[in-house]
């Protein structure tokens, strides 16, 4: 069995997607971060934000995503703050995250996916994979385990959601993933954007619905049988 | 022995009088005071506010370019009283510095630890041949983790002091006496106290009652730490409130 290396770099796997309704953007993601097989992180937070109104989700390397994502929270604070003085847009963000992404690409591997919301053009959506390819999309899926939800999507999506039929189909996707995914797991995360704001929402494992060889969910043995005594030595 | 003009030390920051002093510092005071406005900042409990007069000389301009109070970054502002150009450098030096400093430790610029910075850089002004101090008086104020509620004055000699109250510009010493009898018993001021004692400071100061458009007013809050200039609106019922206290 190999050995289990802690200071290995810390991959995301991860499952991220990110959706457009009728009036912004749902995006979702796992909460898995491994090194090799051990999990080091279960909680994590891959959608991070930029600015007030636009995020990011992040897969991938997580410490090349993080950089990328301080980085252009750094510019674009800069751009909006100093030059403009008003949000940025999305396009704006988007188009950073592509030049760090495009002119570093032999020294990355991130892929990620903007998404916000601004007063010109509403809700949007690009995907930034790995290359640093920029293209706006009604929907995008990035991470290892988008590999089992193209088919999904597919058939699934369609144009003119409302904000929880949005959600619904964000969070059943990265359960789906989840499942079929060895890289992704842990807890599903959704962040809204729309024109009156953010919310953030937490899904934990007992509230996600179960697919068709899947164990419920239960409690520890360990609470059931009671803990052991500890060892008086 | 006469020196009226300074003799030949007007020229060369770098040296000083026989008196010990920098003429061009000196000269940089009056041109803050040439500029013709006043400004007053006042700390609170658990809030601060700075309050300058908003003149628009040319009825062709356009009143909303017009501006002293700048905010720095989403917590930290800055009101400018002196040589709008000089302002507005030392403002974008200012921004540049606060966004690498929060990019470069993970956490926001304080407010002393920004009004340092300019101080410095007014310093080292003080001391080249080569450029000129700025004309510029810097009131910095933000909401610290530890320390809470921080007006700061820079100043183009270099100084720079925490304030419970502070003033700048032509009429800085009358609002400096206003100032220290109405916080002579080392008072807390609620919110709209703070408020209120900047507005009427200025007002008693320059003699005149004033509509909300003749002022900009600047506030951190405790419980809402981010700056923000207040709307014509919020003036107007502080306004209001002072003149039915009276």
């Amino acid at each position: 069995m190999d050995q289990v290396d802690f200071n290995a770099p810390h991959s995301m796997g991860t499952t991220i997607i990110g959706v457009t309704y009728n009036g912004g953007v749902v995006l979702g993601a796992d909460s898995r971060t491994s090194t090799g097989v051990y999990v080091a992180n279960r909680a994590s937070d891959k959608i991070t934000k930029l600015t007030d109104n636009v995020y990011v989700c992040r897969s991938g390397s997580a410490a090349d995503s993080q950089v990328v994502s301080d980085y252009v929270r750094y510019f674009l604070h800069q751009h909006t703050r100093i030059q403009l003085g008003q949000p940025a847009t999305v396009k704006v963000a988007a188009n950073l995250v592509r030049l760090l992404a495009y002119n570093n690409k032999n020294n990355l591997q991130t892929g990620l996916i903007v998404g916000g919301w601004d007063k010109y053009e509403g809700g949007q959506i690009y995907g930034v994979p790995l290359g640093g390819t920029i293209v706006q999309q009604p929907f995008a899926i990035g991470g290892s385990g988008s590999s089992y939800l193209y088919g999904f999507f597919d058939q699934a999506w369609k144009e003119g959601m409302t904000q929880d039929e949005a959600e619904e189909l964000v969070k059943k996707a990265v359960s789906l993933a989840i499942a079929r995914d060895g890289a992704s797991g842990g807890v599903v995360r959704t962040v809204i954007i729309n024109s009156e704001g953010v919310t953030r929402n937490f899904y934990p494992g007992d509230q996600l619905p179960i697919w068709h060889d899947e164990l419920e969910s239960h409690n520890s043995l360990l609470d059931i049988l009671g803990a052991p005594e500890p060892m008086n030595i | 022995m006469s020196r009226g003009s300074g003799g030949g030390y007007d020229r060369h920051i770098t040296i000083f009088s026989p008196e010990g002093r920098l003429f061009q510092v000196e000269y940089a005071f009056k041109a803050v005071k040439s500029a013709g406005n006043t400004s007053i900042g006042v700390r609170g409990k658990d809030s601060v506010c700075v309050v300058t007069q908003k003149k628009v000389p040319d009825k062709l301009l356009d009143q909303t370019s017009v501006t002293h109070l700048f905010p720095i970054t989403k917590y930290l502002g800055l009101l400018a009283t002196g040589i709008t150009a000089d302002a507005r450098t030392l403002v974008q030096q200012a921004r540049n510095e606060a966004a690498e400093y929060r990019f470069r430790y993970g956490y926001e610029m304080p407010v002393d630890v920004l009004s340092k910075w300019i101080a410095d850089k007014s310093q080292v002004y003080t001391q080249h041949a080569s450029m000129r101090p700025l004309g510029v008086v810097s009131m910095v104020l933000g909401i610290d983790d530890e320390y809470g509620p921080q007006l700061y004055k820079c100043d183009p000699a270099g100084h720079y002091f925490g304030h419970k109250a502070a003033s700048a510009g032509l009429k800085d010493q009358e609002a400096i006496n206003f100032l220290e009898k109405r916080m002579k018993n080392d008072p807390s001021f609620t919110y709209a106290e703070t408020v209120q004692t900047a507005i009427s400071a200025l007002q008693s100061v320059l003699q005149e009652d004033f509509k909300a458009t003749e002022i900009e007013v600047g506030v951190v809050q405790m419980d809402n730490p981010e700056f923000r200039v207040l709307s014509t609106e919020e003036v107007d019922e502080h306004l209001t409130s002072i003149s039915e206290r009276d």
